[in-house]
């Protein structure tokens, strides 16, 4: 098994969910797929991946404990929400979707998975950015499943916003190549845009172009990673999507494009030899988290709640980028798989929601610990764990980062941070014991498929898991990763 | 061939590019709109090929071949069907009047040679002229999605700003590995069709393809 495995399964299996077949069929190679996917990454990184890198494709694919960290979040993520989908979208009846779309939602879920792993095993940065514009193209028709007016609006400003921010993703590309081109011996013209060359080369590099070439990058995938102010198709495209798509959306593409960030991030820190990109992504982060706050409490849809939320925990790994150091990037990239999860599992709560309150209104939701305590029991937890509250894992990582922010003396981004999480804090609070407590009728819900309520307790299993212990492999793997992140060539 | 004549051709087709440029800005109808953009993808076609040929760099003909196949070709005859099948004929709308607009295009096309002036942060590898050539590109295109109402006058701008980028790209790299190039060209040909699609589905949606008709999500 090599690193094209891991690509070509989701790939293979969005092709066979076209195939024209009975709803229950479909349903079944979804799910297959998803499953196939997720536990082929699992045994790829903990049984095969031992070598600090693993290149596939004339090294135009590589995988370092960097990637590997991503590539077994993303077929987890997507895991749990091909389950979810599998119970929400796939159900029987007068009031479903017709065949045809659905095998055509199942054909774009598995793609988006797809250009999702190329990004983050691409060594080429030219195929990550390629990549990168994929997840847009493919993602655009999840956003939109149901042609409502909302969606239509949504889905346009995704794929507009998105494509104008990663056209100038592609000038800093273009501009990498170019000092490449430049400064190393040419004749290599096949290796210089791959990352593990040109960043065992950055000393060479003029360090003025690819000061240049970071700032169009963090602009253009910063777009895509919803850091402030380029944020603005994201609480629709998070809204507007099924609760399965919200949660792949929010809880891995943003992630993704946090990653492609992040390498050109470790190139410029190694190439220009100061902390220029640090502060970028400090003060971008910095902002996000700021922008994010009043929306959180004065917000009066959930689903753009939960939004304006991964733009703050978006936000918060780019400061943890930038404060760097072991502690920083360890938090941060921790960071990123415990928003991942802890992000997915309120997204797919928000279903549940929907499904019983028939709004995405917070003042229609009220009471849902009354109408069932299960579902209040997950959410309410769940916003806890989002806010930061201690034993969940989302508290540890901020935790990191924060700690990382006062050992590398930056305290003003710091001070404000914590005025700012604590705002949030209280903003989530109000907000989700209006929801979660208080009066309502005393009307019995059938509950939701068995199925779907089990992936609720997965992902609440793992946040509350991963805030008191990380088994050891992946404690191991999270630490090669933020040396990677370190610029550390090995 | 003559090395005095070619330089010089190049450089006309360097002015012709700027001047369809801004052609697409003041056309009038969605249609001659279009019919700009495959002049300019032709042209930059062209101007690809003679630096691919003048400079020895054969690889360079092959992202050419795709920019006329793709771009002057196939992706205008897939605007042409999304108008024929709308029925559009109406005029541009647009926030800004067309006779602003150039006098914004010509302070743009000022600001790019100010900012890329005489090498002083990027080296050309042939054709200095282009860079400047290709910034006012990127910039005319973020002017019309910025200025214009409608959906496909949008995709239309950021097609612009891709020529440009293309452009960019070739001037001071001879053009990025194939393997990135025609990853990019496949990206642009599958975002035009997919977007084509939401044209229709915002007609469906909205009665109309006016873009500041979208109101409906806030905050």
């Amino acid at each position: 098994m090599t690193i094209d495995h891991i690509l070509w399964t989701p790939l293979a299996f969005a092709f066979l969910c076209l195939v024209p077949c009975p709803k229950r069929t479909t349903r079944l190679t979804f799910m297959a797929g998803a499953a196939v996917s997720a536990i082929g990454a699992w045994f790829f990184v903990f049984g095969n991946f031992s070598g600090p890198r693993i290149f596939a494709f004339k090294e135009s694919l590589m995988m370092d404990a960097l990637s590997a960290v991503f590539v077994l979040l993303i077929p987890s993520v997507g895991l749990l929400s091909a389950i979810y989908a599998g119970g929400y979208l796939f159900k029987e009846g007068e009031t479903g979707i017709p065949p045809a779309k659905l095998r055509r939602y199942a054909f774009f879920f598995h793609l988006f998975l797809f250009t999702m792993l190329l990004t983050v095993l691409s060594n080429n940065l030219g195929v990550m950015w390629i990549a990168i514009e994929g997840t847009t193209l493919a993602s655009s028709f999840l956003v939109n499943v149901d042609d409502k007016k909302s969606s239509i609006e949504a889905a346009w400003k995704y794929l507009i916003l998105c494509s104008v921010g990663i056209a100038l993703a592609l000038f800093g590309v273009i501009l990498v190549y170019y000092s490449a081109v430049e400064q190393v011996a040419s004749g290599e013209t096949g290796l210089l845009l791959n990352w593990s060359f040109l960043l065992a080369k950055a000393k060479y590099l003029d360090p003025q172009i690819i000061r240049l070439a970071f700032i169009f990058v963090l602009v253009g995938y910063g777009t895509k990673a919803g850091l402030a102010p380029f944020h603005a198709w994201l609480p629709d495209a998070h809204s507007q999507a099924p609760a399965p798509v919200s949660a792949l959306l929010s809880g891995v593409l943003l992630s993704c494009a946090t990653f492609g960030i992040l390498r050109f991030h470790i190139l410029t820190k190694v190439a220009t030899d100061s902390a220029f990109s640090d502060t970028l992504l400090i003060v971008f982060g910095v902002l996000s988290v700021a922008i994010a706050v009043p929306f959180i409490m004065e917000q009066a849809d959930y689903k753009r709640l939960l939004a304006y939320s991964s733009v703050e925990h978006m936000g918060l790994a780019a400061v943890g980028l930038g404060f760097g150091g072991t502690l920083g990037l360890y938090g941060a990239i921790l960071h990123i798989v415990n928003h991942a999860f802890t992000k997915s599992l309120l997204f797919f709560t928000s279903g549940h929601l929907y499904y019983f309150f028939h709004s995405k209104e917070i003042s229609k939701v009220k009471g849902i610990f009354r109408k069932n305590a299960f579902l209040g029991t997950i959410f309410f937890f769940g916003v806890l764990a989002i806010a930061g509250m201690p034993p969940f894992s989302v508290f540890f990582s901020e935790f990191c980062i924060l700690s990382a922010g006062f050992l590398a003396k930056q305290f003003i981004p710091c001070a404000i941070l914590l005025v700012l999480l604590a705002l949030i804090f209280t903003g989530f609070l109000r907000q989700a014991n209006r929801m979660t407590f208080g009066e309502t009728e005393k009307t019995e819900m059938p509950a939701k498929s068995f199925l779907m309520d089990s992936v609720l307790v997965v992902g609440m299993i793992v946040i509350v898991v991963m805030g008191f212990y990380i088994p050891r492999p992946l404690q191991h793997l999270l630490q090669e990763a933020s040396r990677v992140a370190g610029g550390v060539v090995s | 061939m003559n090395t005095e004549f070619v330089p010089s051709l190049i450089h006309f087709f360097g002015m012709m590019l700027l001047i369809v440029s801004f052609w697409m800005l003041a056309a009038p109808q969605i249609g001659a709109s279009i019919r700009a953009y495959a002049t300019h993808s032709f042209l930059l076609a062209l101007i690809t090929a003679f630096i691919a040929l003048t400079n020895h760099v054969e690889h360079l003909l092959i992202p050419a071949f795709l920019t006329l196949a793709l771009k002057t070709i196939l992706i205008p005859q897939v605007f042409f069907r999304i108008i024929r099948r709308l029925g559009i004929r109406k005029e541009i709308e647009s926030y800004v009047n067309i006779p602003f607009t150039l006098l914004l295009a010509v302070l743009l096309v000022f600001v790019s040679f100010y900012v890329t002036g005489e090498g002083k942060v990027l080296k050309s590898v042939s054709f200095g002229e282009f860079i400047p050539l290709a910034v006012s590109t990127i910039f005319f295109g973020m002017l019309m999605m910025t200025t214009r109402k409608k959906a496909i006058n949008q995709v239309l701008g950021l097609l612009l700003i891709e020529n440009g980028l293309f452009l960019m790209g070739v001037t001071i790299t001879f053009g990025m590995p194939l393997l990135v190039e025609i990853g990019v060209f496949f990206d642009a040909l599958v975002g035009v069709v997919i977007m084509g699609v939401f044209v229709f589905k915002i007609r469906g949606a909205f009665e109309s393809i006016d873009a500041d008709d979208m109101t409906v999500l806030k905050g």
